[in-house]
């Protein structure tokens, strides 16, 4: 049971009440979430040990993908890109900067290799798996599969994702150990997608942070 | 006829909160936990599940299943979303190997806990 003590972070969620979110995030035990559609000046007031990161989505063409992470890149937010096709996923893998690769479809050894050069992290979109049903659903699972082993192949950093745009998408850390493991994911790997890489993440991104390997005495 | 308890089905039963704006009917419940467990794992995985539903009152309710399949059936409860348009999301609160143990455990338990913050309040 120890194992589920560890902090637990959503690293994909757009609500449209923050502070809704934050309270049920909260009770399901999770200890951080982080917004890629914050609104500007929205007060939201904060359960106790909880904090909303703020993201960004990249949302461009192949041909501009490069520019735009190059854009956030300075920044404190959280890079993410929806994979999809070959060269978009090509595009988003080759540049530094990107933190997170949300639920490529056909990925492949090259595509695994680029990210685990830029230490990009790969993302399983759990909400697909929520929304989803029949044909679509088991196309969403193989292509799972395929990234699920790729990525121990490559030793790649996984992240769990819940993608939810309200309150009723979201579910509790051991809902998504238990969905996870319908693509063939076990518990430990989960556990660590859920709390241990969102860490890694968050310590790249603190002003502290240089380059790998380095750091302040 | 008593079943030798070698023989017996083992089961867990797992105890659940509903989060939703509306109430929901009992029968569209078990209708739509049926057929999430049916398209998320055929009709042999459902067999194997055996899923009932023990009681079901307000947002809380118990389901049983078999004991080795707890976290497949935690999987199709995930999956819900919808019953009849009324969005809903499950959340498991534990599991037990008796009803007892699943009311007094989980159930009361977060009723307690729910009701503590506005003590707070009223000191």
């Amino acid at each position: 049971m120890s194992q589920y003590d560890s902090k637990f972070y959503d690293f994909f969620t757009h609500p449209d009440s923050a502070e809704l979110m934050a309270a049920l995030a909260r009770k399901y035990g999770f200890s951080g979430i982080v917004d890629t559609n914050p609104k500007i000046n929205e007060v939201i007031i904060l359960p106790d040990d909880f904090s909303i990161y703020r993201g960004v989505e990249i949302q461009a063409k192949s041909s501009r993908i490069r520019e735009e992470i190059k854009k956030h890149r300075g920044s404190n937010l959280i890079l993410l890109a929806r994979g999809g096709e070959e060269d978009i996923n090509r595009a988003s893998v080759e540049s530094e900067g990107l933190d997170i690769l949300l639920q490529p479809s056909e990925f492949n050894n090259v595509l695994a290799k680029a990210a685990s050069d830029n230490s990009i992290a790969i993302g399983f979109n759990l909400g697909l798996l929520i929304r989803l049903r029949g044909d679509a659903r088991v196309r969403e699972l193989k292509n799972m599969r395929i990234i699920l082993k790729h990525a121990r192949k490559y030793k790649l950093e996984m992240i769990l994702t819940s993608d939810s745009s309200s309150v009723y998408d979201l579910r509790s850390p051991r809902e998504m150990v238990a969905l996870s493991s319908l693509f063939g994911m076990t518990p430990c790997e989960a556990i660590d997608a859920m709390s241990a890489t969102p860490k890694s993440i968050l310590r790249r991104k603190s002003p502290n942070y240089i380059k790998e390997g380095i750091e302040i005495l | 006829m008593k079943t030798m308890p070698t023989l017996r089905e083992k089961k867990r039963y797992i105890a659940f909160e509903i989060n939703s704006d509306k109430t929901i009917i009992r029968q569209e419940l078990v209708r739509e936990i049926s057929n999430s467990i049916i398209s998320l794992f055929g009709d042999k995985g459902a067999s194997e599940i055996n899923p009932s539903l023990m009681s079901f009152e307000g947002r809380f309710g118990i389901l049983r299943c078999a004991r080795e399949k707890t976290n497949e059936t935690r999987a199709a409860l995930a999956c819900i979303n919808n019953i009849r348009a009324i969005r809903v999301s499950f959340h498991v609160l534990g599991i037990s190997g008796t009803i007892k143990g699943a009311t007094e455990k989980f159930i009361q338990q977060s009723l307690v806990k729910e009701s503590e913050p506005e003590k707070r309040i009223k000191k």
